[in-house]
């Protein structure tokens, strides 16, 4: 019984050691940051929808980190690539979605988002 | 059972001395005593601004500003899409280091809603080359300031040095060989991976953030030289 009880204890020292070491990062990236990198050296169209890809993999795979959430600036990075290709409502939308998760983004976020409705209704008239 | 409770008690006691053991009686400087206005003014977000470059290489900006988004965020704050956030400043004309350094940390709370901006400069981002052997360098400076009060809420400088092989000198065609393909080996691609290296070793230094499970846990963590 005392030999079990050691072993037993000896066990939750070792535990508390080993379940340190075999963490998952707090979001998952994917290939974000070498795309990124990638698409700034290149400056290809290949290189930036390459860079589109990889950030939409990470935002498809929060599963993959400790938060279980898609990291910061990341819906707010493909709504831009979205803007910039013209496509507002989507860029809407990803603007939303970050200041939804994060509202430390709340305030930048609705500048963009009322500027981009701003320019539509401009171009309407 | 109360003997197997004292022997529970005996073991954690002895663990735990086996664990402090470790450090000196001389107080080491902690997270907490080296950025103490980290934990009164607790910051939540992060807006990174395009870095600062003092190398001789000009494209080492854009190619640093990559590498700054992802290790801040794993620190635990908000950290401000980067790419988006060099646009706007751009468009609003402030695209020069000398004009980001002079702005008050103030504006960026007004324009963009971010508790602590961070300045980063690029002092290295190069190598040396001398007859037999070729050297990369990589130095940065970090600085984070709070766009409440303008107050320096933490800063460190890292660097790294590299010793990218000596040369064969058997014979002068050899040593030409070895030159190039020194040239060759430390494309920018490099330089990117050893920047990562140095904003780890910086990062180590920077106090939890809100979104990390250390938050405000870390204020006793030494700071450890490497």
């Amino acid at each position: 019984m005392k030999f079990f009880l050691h072993f037993v204890l000896f066990g939750i020292i070792l535990l508390s050691f080993t379940n340190c070491s075999t963490h998952k990062p707090l979001y998952y990236y994917g290939d974000y940051s070498e795309e990124y990198y990638t698409a700034k050296r290149e400056l290809t169209p290949e290189a930036k929808l390459q860079l589109q890809h990889s950030i939409e993999e990470a935002i498809n795979n929060p599963n993959n980190s400790i938060s279980q959430r898609v990291a910061p600036g990341m819906y707010a990075n493909l709504g831009y690539i979205y803007l910039k290709n013209a496509n507002n409502a989507k860029a809407i939308e990803y603007f939303e979605k970050e200041k939804q998760l994060y509202p430390e983004s709340a305030y930048f976020m609705q500048r963009m988002i009322n500027k981009v409705k701003a320019l539509e209704e401009k171009e309407n008239e | 059972m109360s003997r197997y409770h004292s022997c529970f008690i005996t073991s954690i006691t002895l663990l735990t001395i086996f664990l402090t053991g470790c450090s000196s009686s001389q107080p080491q400087p902690t997270k907490g005593s080296a950025y103490p206005q980290m934990y009164q003014e607790k910051p939540r977000s992060i807006l990174i601004l395009p870095p600062i470059n003092e190398s001789t290489d000009t494209e080492a900006k854009d190619y640093y500003m990559t590498t700054t988004e992802v290790p801040f965020a794993l620190m635990g704050y908000y950290v401000f899409p980067t790419e988006m956030v060099a646009d706007i400043l751009n468009q609003e004309g402030i695209y020069d280091a000398s004009i980001l350094q002079n702005m008050p940390a103030t504006k960026f709370y007004e324009y963009f809603g971010a508790d602590a901006v961070l300045f980063t400069t690029i002092h290295k981002w190069d190598v040396s080359y001398t007859v037999v052997a070729s050297t990369l360098h990589v130095a940065i400076s970090a600085k984070l300031v709070s766009t409440k009060t303008n107050k320096v809420l933490w800063e460190h400088s890292k660097s790294v040095t590299v010793d990218l092989g000596s040369a064969n000198t058997n014979s002068l065609e050899g040593l030409l060989i070895s030159v190039v393909l020194t040239a060759i080996n430390t494309a920018s691609a490099d330089y990117v991976e050893y920047a990562k290296v140095v904003n780890d070793k910086l990062i180590y230094t920077l106090p939890a953030g809100p979104y990390s499970p250390m938050y405000l846990k870390d204020e006793d963590m030494p700071l450890r030289q490497y």
